[in-house]
């Protein structure tokens, strides 16, 4: 209760801060807003307040929290498996995936809400789940031999916290991360805010979610491979003492500490990345860029009507910097890893680096198709073919109204 | 301008298609492929290297004749080079081309290299098919682990009944046709036609069918050799089309397996066996070489090696392989081997070897090895192995993914 009224009060001093900030710079996104989805009477009512602060990173509950009977908790089952993942037609790569899916299912709960999640593998690999930019208790971060023993075949963690802050936010294994992030351990998790203001600026109805990655499809399935080779080894040791005591420690490169592991590389032991044992390094050759695990032409379009706004949010989940670019408009920057900008920022292409997530508003205001699309184009192709990878479409429905012949073809490389 | 207009746009065109084509292929193809149009895309690109040299001393026999001073040895280095790409419908289609030096009595004469392998192969899910030179189907059933591949092989392997006995080689490879189905990449029924090298000259034609046969294999789940109980094991038959006096057709049964007397991931010990029975020829006697491969006989070889595996790589191993044979109908025909096996590892597919073989023939055969009845040889030296690939794009087919899942020949 006291957290409650803490939080009641923040808002509320918040809201002035945002209403004067925006007063000052922003009245073009606000006059823009206008234009599109209301009549200027209707306009000139509209509070132009706003409930976000840039000053404090304090977690508005106590993080180490647990819930109090009576309180409400979202409960999600999320089984890992191996399953078989098409990009394009004609590609297909074995992977990961969260409950089936590439990547796995959008997480949606409201702020200072409980969420349970009980995680179980059923893959002889090990993982865990990391919840990127939520603010939860220690134990709870999912990472490996860090914050938890990693979930092994058969088992479940249960994770469980308070969704905070509001805001984009995504969830990836934290394992192996450059190998299962590329095999699909990645998803969206979205804390749905009491008060939105980004919708009270640009009211919207319709929103999106793009996850922005990309995969060498070569390197995952011999990665996949070895580590498969690894862990049924280790399943075996599992199930035999005699096994489990003359392995213990000379395996997995796990040690007790610094000087246990200076101990074993004096007794014998080889690090992995010394180039006696690697040789020369093969850093990942991406070869397909996708927005939610699918390239060009096979991504989902937006749509949009002519004088509505819609909700983009885009996250980082992959290793690489994408240059997201949307042909003949500008658009809003209005949140960036989770959190609402003071001032929102009109652009075409916005940045997105690896782990973070930006919120845009596009707002509908020139009727036709559009492409929007990472800039850098070496990221529109499919195995190295034009046009692909990390593309898709900006639809206007509406688009015959204004005279606009939208072309029924859809292009791949020849 | 007309004239030139429409030369230049004939020049234009004839010099695009030369430069779409890679410049070596375009000078050096030694034949047009049969669509020339289309040549195809940059393969996956395999090279596989061995080197194996050591120092021998003692009484090596090599091309049937006794060589007594130390000797400096180098024969089954062998160089691979193979491209593989996959195909519209999922397949993958590979070739290799390999040679490897032959044994010192060989190399710098007459036959300095040898083709073992030179081969076009087509693989899908359940089937595989290759044409060309490649590994005798009946010869690798099981691998023993002796310093050289031609170490007691009159123990370990299927002999050529055609082979003259100057190039050991002639036992491990053949001309081959071979149609291999498998049920979920681990039980393979291999069904073969083959033409075992001829260097005897009792064939009428040089590469004419003269073996045909089918084998069964059953492999463990890759990835899980050091821990499974019973790694592989396999039984084949064989017949060669041989047509001589006293041989009219000759029936090969070879039987074998590996299992792991102590499944471990750092000391492990396993033992391999094989039986290999030649029957079908009245031979009662040897006139040469090719008559010790000819006539009926029981070959009985087994090993055991210990494989210290401290931290995930290997340090050592050592071996014990010995191997029996005998002759049906011949007397004083006897003859068993031992080999003793080290190897340290110094790095990365880098071993510092040393064997000590010694093998004792009874007098009938070893009349055949100029009258010594016992060969004793100490090596010691180095061996290198190394393989890369070049524009990985294809994963072998026998993955633990391909095989606990479902099957992607990427």
């Amino acid at each position: 209760m006291a957290d409650n009224e803490k939080r009641d009060k923040d808002e509320s001093h918040l809201s002035r801060r945002g209403f004067m900030s925006l007063a000052g710079t922003s009245g073009a996104a606000i006059g823009a807003s206008m234009l599109l989805s209301r009549s200027p009477t209707a306009l000139a009512a509209e509070p132009r307040a706003t409930t976000f602060d840039p000053g404090t990173t304090t977690p508005d509950y106590p993080p180490r929290q647990l819930p109090k009977p009576g309180e409400k908790i979202h409960e999600f089952d999320i089984d890992l498996a191996i399953s078989v993942h098409e990009i394009v037609p004609g590609v297909e790569m074995h992977a990961f995936t969260y409950n089936g899916t590439y990547p796995g299912p959008e997480f949606r709960v409201p702020e200072g809400d409980w969420v349970q999640v009980n995680f179980t593998n059923r893959t002889s690999e090990l993982h865990t789940i990391h919840w990127h930019g939520v603010q939860v208790p220690c134990e709870m971060d999912g990472v490996p031999l860090g914050t938890q023993w990693p979930v092994g075949l058969g088992q479940t963690f249960k994770y469980l916290f308070r969704a905070q802050p509001a805001g984009t936010h995504f969830y990836h294994c934290h394992n192996m991360t450059t190998l299962h992030v590329q095999a699909g351990m990645f998803g969206a998790f979205i804390i749905e805010p009491k008060v939105d203001p980004v919708k009270k600026l640009f009211p919207y109805e319709r929103e999106y979610t793009l996850l922005l990655s990309e995969v060498d499809t070569h390197l995952v399935q011999t990665q996949m491979n070895d580590m498969l080779k690894m862990m049924g080894q280790m399943t075996a040791m599992n199930q035999s003492a005699k096994l489990m005591k003359e392995m213990n420690g000379r395996m997995m490169g796990w040690f007790q500490d610094k000087n246990a592991f200076l101990n074993a590389v004096k007794s014998g032991y080889i690090p992995p990345y010394v180039s006696s044992r690697v040789g020369a390094a093969k850093p990942p050759s991406f070869n397909f860029f996708m927005i939610n695990g699918k390239s060009f032409p096979m991504t989902d379009a937006l749509s949009i009507r002519s004088g509505e706004n819609i909700r983009v949010r885009l996250v980082g989940a992959g290793a690489m910097p994408h240059y997201m670019h949307l042909h003949g408009h500008d658009f809003w920057h209005v949140c960036q890893d989770g959190s609402p900008l003071a001032n929102p920022v009109k652009m075409n292409t916005i940045p997105i680096f690896p782990g973070t997530t930006s919120d845009i508003i596009i707002q509908g205001t020139n009727p036709g198709m559009w492409h929007f699309h990472d800039h850098s184009d070496l990221s529109t192709t499919n195995n190295g073919q034009f046009p692909g990878g990390m593309m898709t479409m900006l639809m206007y429905e509406d688009a015959d109204k204004y005279g606009v012949k939208v072309p029924n073809v859809i292009q791949v490389s020849s | 301008m007309k004239h030139f207009t429409k030369n230049f746009a004939k020049t234009l065109l004839v010099l695009t298609g030369v430069f779409t084509r890679p410049l070596v292929a375009f000078a050096m193809q030694a034949q047009p492929v049969p669509i020339p149009e289309s040549m195809g895309t940059m393969p996956q690109v395999e090279i596989d290297g061995t080197g194996i040299a050591s120092v021998n001393y003692g009484n090596p026999i090599e091309n049937g004749k006794v060589r007594y001073a130390p000797g400096i040895d180098f024969s089954d280095s062998s160089l691979l080079i193979g491209g593989a790409q996959r195909l519209y419908n999922n397949g993958i289609g590979s070739l290799g081309f390999g040679v490897l030096s032959p044994d010192e009595g060989n190399a710098g004469t007459t036959n300095p290299l040898f083709v073992h392998q030179a081969f076009v192969d087509y693989q899908a899910e359940s089937a595989e098919f290759l044409i060309g030179r490649s590994d005798n189907r009946a010869s690798h059933l099981v691998d023993f682990p002796t310093l050289r591949e031609e170490d007691l092989i009159t123990f370990t392997n299927p002999l050529d009944p055609f082979s003259n006995g100057s190039v050991l080689e002639e036992h491990r490879y053949a001309n081959v046709a071979s149609f291999t189905l498998n049920q979920d990449l681990t039980y393979f029924e291999d069904f073969h036609a083959q033409h075992l090298i001829d260097s005897q000259g009792i064939g009428s034609t040089s590469t004419s069918l003269n073996s045909f046969g089918a084998h069964f294999e059953y492999l463990c789940a890759p990835g899980m050799e050091p821990l499974s109980r019973v790694v592989s094991y396999g039984i084949g038959y064989e017949y060669e089309t041989i047509s001589q006096p006293s041989t009219r057709g000759l029936n090969q049964v070879s039987a074998g397996g590996l299992i792991n007397l102590n499944q471990s991931l750092v000391d492990r010990v396993d033992f391999r066996a094989q039986d290999l029975v030649n029957f079908g020829s009245s031979l009662k006697s040897f006139q040469n070489l090719n008559d010790t491969y000819q006539a009926s006989y029981n070959a009985i070889a087994g090993s055991v090696r210990y494989l210290h595996n401290p931290f995930g790589q290997p340090g050592y191993q050592i071996s014990l392989t010995g191997g029996y044979r005998s002759f049906f109908g011949i007397d004083q025909a006897g003859s068993w081997g031992l080999a003793v096996t080290a190897a340290k590892r110094l790095g990365e597919g880098f071993d510092l070897v040393a064997q000590y073989a010694t093998q004792w023939r009874a007098a009938n055969l070893a009349a055949q090895y100029q009258g010594q009845t016992s060969e004793n040889v100490g090596q010691i030296g180095l061996v290198f192995n190394f393989s890369g690939t070049f524009n990985p794009h294809i994963s072998p087919r026998r993955t633990p993914l391909n095989t606990q899942h479902q099957y992607i020949p990427d």
